[in-house]
């Protein structure tokens, strides 16, 4: 199953090249640079990117950019999945305690982050702080959300027969509530783990001293669209490739649940 | 109509009942004054149309939920919360879906801290007992209902409970496994020796279930007992000793109870337990 998903990935990517290809024809270059010089682009700017010293950054390249950025992702990923996933699992089984959660959550999850990111950057400084603070928040919205749903139809028979059994009340949340829900738990995480990428370019952008966002940012005055696009491709493949290897570990761990059999988990 | 409490019983209900508010706000009696005592080591099936508060009845007994009012005594003390004490079978299935097979019959004794070796070494007896020992590192999602309701079993048994709650454990199997099951449960039930067989409250809505396992049968009707029968046939009971006559009577009985005599031609009212009593 898995080595097909592989060779029908693989057919995905040559498509999807081919069709940027094509439309380098049709659209000036200016505006969609060829896939072959932004390889090329890749591989110049891999270690040390020339033009960065030139907007005053320190001799970096693409390889730091995306070891600061892949860094505070998972930092931030961590962060607010630990946080989203506690407060979704009590709020699951105490009402009261959801009642004064929920809004505070869910309000925080709709401020777009254009929004929130000026005042995280004027509080925590430009540094790796507030980019991380900003994905997390996203992050445990998500988490917060999934966490729930999992904990309410989580079904209190087995709860139940855990007590029944002579398990203690931190055995049932360990072995029950918690090892019940992880498969909807880490298919929350996957997806969040795929926005955040996003959302941490977006934070780098809008205040950073270095990550992919912080080039693409330095890139944008000057209309190097290789560059960018650059940019924007090593980011891309981190997604994909973090992505690949979390969906592996996450179905080897929820084995047990039909949701992962079907690659739903 | 249950005989009350004596100074024998595992288990004493004095003027228990349970009330439920329900999503309407209406108030829902469950379980209404229900006094009765039971036996150490019978084999007590509750029998009663759906609805009457088996369930009801049974969780109480397990802890898992409080009277409204009354008193519950379990072994002289009075049923606060649940314990490995008291085993369940649940009505729906209770198999943990993120442990094998062999994991969940270990978990209760996992829980009370008996050592690795000694647990994986009960759990393999009971599961051969109850005939898996063939998936014992099988998920429970490749497992048929059928074989789920015998992990639970074995579960329960391994976990040494001394009163077991069943609670229609074989409600949804087939006719032929539920035989089967019903061989495999008396086996593990007999073999204690009868001086220390463990206390069985087993709920059924299916007469011939009750009349094959039984010693005493006590019929629920809208939250309270309305009768009791002693079942005295001998063991093993085979589906030809359910034609002897005073099993006849019993199902008649028991069939009248749950609103069917109309069907049983030479059927006779209700008559509270006539000629059964001990
Ligand atoms: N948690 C509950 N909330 C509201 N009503 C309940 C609840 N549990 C049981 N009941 C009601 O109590 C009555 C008895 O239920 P139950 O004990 O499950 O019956 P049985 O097991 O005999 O089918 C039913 O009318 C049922 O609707
Ligand atoms: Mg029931």
């Amino acid at each position: 199953m898995a080595q097909r998903f592989d060779v029908l990935g693989l057919i995905g990517l040559v498509l999807l090249v081919a069709v940027w290809q094509l439309l380098t024809f049709a659209i000036p270059l200016i505006a969609l640079p060829h896939p072959a010089h932004v390889a090329e682009r890749i591989g110049e700017d891999f270690i040390v990117a020339d033009y960065l010293l030139f907007y005053g950054l320190p001799e970096t390249g693409l390889l730091d950019s995306m070891i600061y950025t892949t860094q505070n992702v998972l930092i931030a990923v961590a962060l607010g999945a630990t946080v989203g996933t506690v407060c979704g699992l009590v709020t699951a089984r105490f009402d009261l305690i959801r009642a004064v959660i929920d809004p505070v959550l869910l309000v925080l999850g709709t401020i777009p982050i254009l929004v929130l990111a000026p005042f995280f950057l004027i509080w925590f400084g430009t540094g790796r702080t507030s980019a991380v603070l900003l994905v997390a928040i996203y992050v445990a919205v998500i988490l917060y959300i999934y966490a729930q749903r999992a904990a309410s139809t989580l079904n209190p028979v087995y709860e139940d027969a855990a007590y029944t059994l002579g398990a203690s009340r931190r055995r049932v949340v360990w072995d029950v509530l918690i090892k019940g829900t992880v498969p909807q738990i880490l298919g929350g995480i996957r997806i969040a783990l795929a926005g955040a990428w996003g959302l941490e370019a977006i934070a780098e952008l809008l205040g950073a001293q270095q990550g992919i966002g912080k080039i693409v940012q330095v890139l944008a005055g000057s209309t190097d669209m290789e560059g960018i696009f650059a940019a924007l491709l090593v980011l891309g493949i981190l997604a994909v490739v973090f992505d690949a290897f979390t969906a592996r570990f996450f179905s080897y761990v929820s084995a047990w649940s039909v949701e992962a059999r079907t690659g739903g988990g | 109509m249950a005989r009350a409490a004596d100074g024998r019983d595992v288990i004493v209900a004095s003027n228990l009942s349970r009330t439920f508010r329900r999503a309407d706000r209406q108030m829902v009696t469950a379980l209404d004054d229900v006094t009765f005592g039971i036996d150490r080591g019978q084999f007590v099936c509750l029998v009663g149309p759906s609805g009457c508060g088996k369930s009801t009845l049974l969780k109480l007994i397990a802890g898992l939920m409080l009277p409204s009012s009354g008193a519950l005594e379990v072994e002289g003390e009075s049923v606060t919360q649940p314990g490995p004490e008291r085993g369940m079978v649940f009505q729906q299935d209770s198999v943990f879906p993120w442990l094998r097979v062999i994991d969940n019959v270990e978990y209760g004794l996992k829980c009370r801290g008996v050592g690795r070796a000694e647990r994986r070494k009960s759990a393999e007896f009971y599961l051969e007992r109850v005939g898996l020992s063939h998936v014992a590192r099988a998920w429970p999602r490749e497992l048929s209902g059928g074989m789920l309701k015998r992990v639970a079993v074995a579960t329960v048994f391994a976990n040494g409970a001394n009163v077991l709650l069943l609670d229609e454990p074989f409600g949804a199997v087939d006719y032929v496994t539920k035989r089967n099951l019903h061989d495999v449960l008396l086996a593990l039930w007999t073999e204690a020796g009868s001086t220390e067989r463990r206390t069985v409250v087993f709920v059924t809505h299916d007469v011939d279930e009750a009349l094959i396992l039984a010693d005493r049968i006590l019929v629920m009707h809208s939250g309270r007992i309305v009768d009791d029968l002693a079942v005295t046939a001998p063991r093993p009971r085979t589906t030809d000793g359910l034609m002897e006559p005073t099993m006849v009577r019993h199902k008649h009985v028991l069939l009248a109870h749950l609103g069917l005599e109309n069907l049983q031609g030479d059927a006779k009212a209700p008559t509270g337990g006539e000629g059964t009593e001990p």
